[in-house]
């Protein structure tokens, strides 16, 4: 295996591990529900959950028309089968599978 | 049982399976770009393996072939995935008193953007931390990153090219999850973090890179958590 690879790999690797672990270790009791530390956790799941569903749909949207009829499909599948059933996994599949019926009935 | 003693082992087994369904096609297609970079079957899945970070990983292989320095390229992919130092933090804080860290120092491995979405999800909807619901849902997820790219890197990427509506399908699999994780833990209070960082995200990704972005649309979510005082 590449040497200079490998020390790349073991040093995100490793850092990956720090940013995930470490932080476990902080004292969460400090503050109520509505001191700052609280608001930052609180903000932090929609704030990075809502980044990356932005991110993974954008080059989708950047290349408008080819996928638009998929991807909207995708979207409005998620959203319907999410308000029925309040299922995280099958709003998920339904999505998928949506947005998948759809480029093939598209193409 | 699930209320008084946190969710099981099984529970994250069942958690993990949209998480598992959405790392197949693009730990996958990690393999086969990495291969065709020029990395080994060996080096790609070892990507996988030591890095564990999708985003990451393609941008390593890049700098990599590419020819840029190591530090460059290693101070590069960590600057990529500061933005997991809230993680942890922000499952405990929504675990309550049932937090517990004994086996902290492996399942918080574990937590990626996918694995963190769907415990907090978890956790929203009622489901009791445990640190062996936590080992259940992140376990499978890290066998079929790194299952995957192994495949990926061996078989190369003709498996699914006929099939372009299943590949559509498995494409979308990671933001119909996303999507559907933010449906479930969105409230009132938390849609102008959302509006904030959904606009962050586009502005940053426009105007300088996917990466910028991403930090841009977390820092700016958060600081609009931050600023919003209880109603």
């Amino acid at each position: 295996m590449n040497v200079d690879l490998l020390i790349i790999a073991l040093l995100a690797g490793v850092a990956n591990w720090a940013f995930r672990f470490l932080p476990t270790r902080f004292d969460l009791s400090a503050g109520g529900p509505d001191s700052r530390l609280s608001r930052v956790l609180a903000a932090t799941g929609p704030a990075a959950i809502c980044t990356l569903f932005v991110a993974s749909v954008l080059p989708a949207v950047l290349h408008l028309p080819k996928d638009a009829g998929a991807l909207g499909a995708g979207l409005i599948g998620v959203c319907v089968v999410f308000a029925i059933s309040r299922s995280v996994a099958g709003a998920t599949f339904a999505g998928a599978i949506a947005c998948g019926g759809a480029f093939w009935a598209l193409s | 049982m699930t209320l008084e003693n946190g969710a099981t082992f099984r529970d994250g087994l069942v958690a993990a399976v949209p998480v598992v369904l959405g790392y197949l096609p693009i730990a996958f297609s990690f393999g086969v770009v990495a291969t065709q970079a020029g990395l080994t079957a060996v080096e790609a899945t070892a990507l996988s393996l030591i890095i564990y970070a999708g985003a990451s990983q393609f941008v390593a292989v890049a700098l990599v072939t590419s020819g840029a320095p190591i530090l460059v390229t290693a101070f590069t992919l960590i600057a990529m995935n500061v933005r997991h130092v809230l993680y942890g933090p922000a499952i405990l804080k929504r675990a309550g008193d049932r937090a517990t860290t004994q086996h902290a120092w492996a399942w918080a491995w574990g937590l990626t953007d996918e694995v963190f979405g769907q415990a907090l999800g978890s956790l929203s909807r009622g489901a009791g931390f445990s640190e062996r619901f936590m080992f259940g849902l992140g376990l499978p997820a890290y066998a079929a990153w790194v299952g995957a790219t192994a495949l990926g890197a061996a078989f190369g990427g003709g498996a699914l090219a006929g099939y372009p509506a299943v590949q559509a399908g498995l494409a979308f699999m990671l933001p119909a999850l996303f999507l559907a994780l933010l449906l479930s833990i969105l409230s009132r209070r938390q849609v102008p973090v959302v509006v904030v960082a959904a606009a962050a995200t586009v502005i940053g990704t426009l105007a300088l890179s996917p990466t910028v972005g991403i930090l841009a649309g977390m820092f700016c979510g958060v600081a609009t958590g931050i600023l919003r005082r209880s109603t």
